[in-house]
């Protein structure tokens, strides 16, 4: 466990090293963040949803962007080029568990990243008017819901992170179906459009999907659209379906890890 | 010449078939998946501003249609920095051939190609199911602005390869503009804030293949409608500013030093 923590540490500490990336990637979200808003309230202003209003829309999406860089799929730095170019055979030879070491690595690259990069893009949101800023939360006990939320949140998308690594050993590329893997996961965590924006039954298939409790979930309970009953029951699907995904990515894994063959070089 | 390079990187591309396939299929993936959630929005809202589904679909289908195309073949200023960081624009700069010429050459991906088509497929869907009188002149417009989407999207490439003279690496922000717009143009530009409409008509004019000449085809709009259909003459003008911060950059370019 001690190593795991200081893969963990390592990676966290590596990543608080890229300042100008992170202004690059906040002015980025900010870009992006506004655009979105914009689009929507035109949506919106045209047609109704059932219950879910403007300003809300605009907290979800500034939230979106502020956490962007803990929901996007990726893998640990390096993996691909480990893989594809066959120095993982290496970390084959540590006497760690290849899964954990990747996974620690992951969830501490992508909280560095998020904590660059979301104190900005939320204290802008807090600044702008209620319209197309960043409400408060509607309750404390939303508020600390929310952060369970986006714990949870942060594992699961390290989680799916490491099927993509699976797909990436099977198919020693990144850009093809790791790259779907991540798509699929934009779309039903509400990055593309936010979900109460969708009609009620489609909605209602993804919630019972592993992938809505990387964003969509928290958020909407950070801006009072699931009330904290309803969030606790969606939160115990969401750690079901966390376990289940872990326990796909190591099968996965150790089955690649057998099949693999050091092609020598 | 030309075409001994195209045929030497589409060969090399068939090196890698299954490499070729996936990559085909996530990024036909990516458009379908973005193209679903226009359609599953406007079954929710019907319209947004006066556009309707058909309509955002056109401008949908051309934008898929043109930066991909521009991707395929203007690669090599997209992933400049990559040639300022590994020293190949010095060897460039002293071969006797134009160093746009060159960086045409230099990358070419084909399989962005089949996204063309599916930008195309859009695109002859929206007009099948739109209801409007072709005249010779609105095809003539809608030609001019896909001409236009080409010419200005190469233009944002140009302008973020010459930003790397003086940053060396690829700046993100650049890619807001690059892929930011791509997604901006999947509705007509007007929907948006005023402020964005603005920037997006007179500083960079995607507004000239998207809202502007669709305003004239579709006959909306209180602009004078002869302005809308010269608006994709007008957004090529675009290229001489932009060409001559490329050559103002590349004369003030002291190699990366590799």
């Amino acid at each position: 466990m001690k190593s795991y923590f200081a893969l963990f540490k390592m990676t966290f500490k590596g990543e608080l090293q890229y300042r100008a990336k992170a202004i690059s990637g906040i002015i980025t979200q900010l870009f992006w963040g506004a655009m979105y808003i914009s689009l929507y309230t035109a949506f919106m202003n045209s047609g109704t949803v059932n219950g879910f209003t403007i300003p809300q829309m605009a907290s979800y999406i500034w939230l979106g962007q502020a956490f962007f860089a803990m929901k996007y799929v990726n893998m640990p730095k390096g993996a691909a080029k480990e893989i594809v170019g066959g120095n993982v055979c290496y970390k084959f030879t540590r006497p760690i568990n290849l899964y954990s070491q990747w996974y620690a690595e992951l969830v501490g690259q992508k909280l560095s990243a998020t904590l660059l990069r979301f104190a900005p893009i939320i204290v802008l949101g807090f600044v702008l008017p209620a319209s197309f800023g960043l409400m408060l939360p509607v309750g404390v006990g939303e508020f600390f819901l929310f952060l369970f939320g986006l714990v949870l949140g942060l594992l699961m998308s390290s989680a799916i992170g490491m099927i993509a690594v699976y797909l990436t050993f099977r198919t020693l590329s990144q850009r093809g179906m790791a790259q779907i893997l991540g798509t699929i996961t934009s779309l039903l965590c509400g990055s593309f459009v936010p979900l109460p924006l969708l009609p009620q039954n489609l909605q209602k298939v993804i919630s019972y999907m592993p992938f809505r409790v990387i964003g969509d979930l928290p958020f909407r309970i950070y801006i009072g659209n699931i009330s904290v009953s309803e969030g606790l029951v969606q939160m115990a699907i969401g750690t079901a379906w966390f376990v289940v995904v872990v326990v796909i990515g190591v099968l996965l894994l150790k089955l690649s890890q057998r099949k693999t063959e050091i092609q020598g070089g | 010449m030309y075409g001994k390079f195209v045929k030497i990187h589409f060969k090399s591309m068939l090196q890698y078939k299954s490499n070729t396939f996936l990559l085909i299929a996530s990024s036909l993936f990516t458009s379908v998946a973005e193209f679903l959630s226009v359609y599953v929005l406007f079954s929710s809202f019907k319209t947004i501003g006066n556009w309707t589904f058909y309509e955002a679909a056109l401008t949908f289908g051309m934008i898929t249609a043109i930066f991909p195309f521009v991707e395929c073949f203007a690669r090599g200023y997209d992933e400049f920095s990559k040639h300022v960081v590994g020293g190949d624009l010095d060897r460039m700069m002293v071969r006797p051939i134009n160093i746009y010429k060159q960086l045409f050459f230099s990358e070419v991906e084909f399989f962005k190609l089949p996204k063309v088509l599916l930008g195309v497929g859009i695109t002859i869907f929206s007009i099948a199911n739109l209801k409007v009188v072709w005249t010779f002149a609105k095809v003539m417009v809608l030609l001019a602005s896909v001409a236009c989407g080409c010419v200005i999207i190469f233009c944002v490439m140009l302008v973020g390869a010459a930003f790397c003279f003086f940053t060396i690496d690829n700046l993100e922000f650049v890619n807001v503009i690059t892929n930011g717009g791509r997604e901006l143009c999947y509705y007509p530009i007007n929907v948006y804030n005023k402020w964005i409409t603005r920037f997006f008509t007179f500083v960079i004019p995607f507004a000239c293949f998207n809202y502007l000449p669709l305003s004239y085809i579709l006959g909306y709009g209180n602009l004078p409608m002869w302005l809308c259909a010269i608006s994709p003459l007008l957004g090529m003008l675009f290229l001489i500013p932009c060409v001559l911060f490329f050559n103002w950059s590349l004369k003030h370019y002291q190699s990366s030093g590799t």
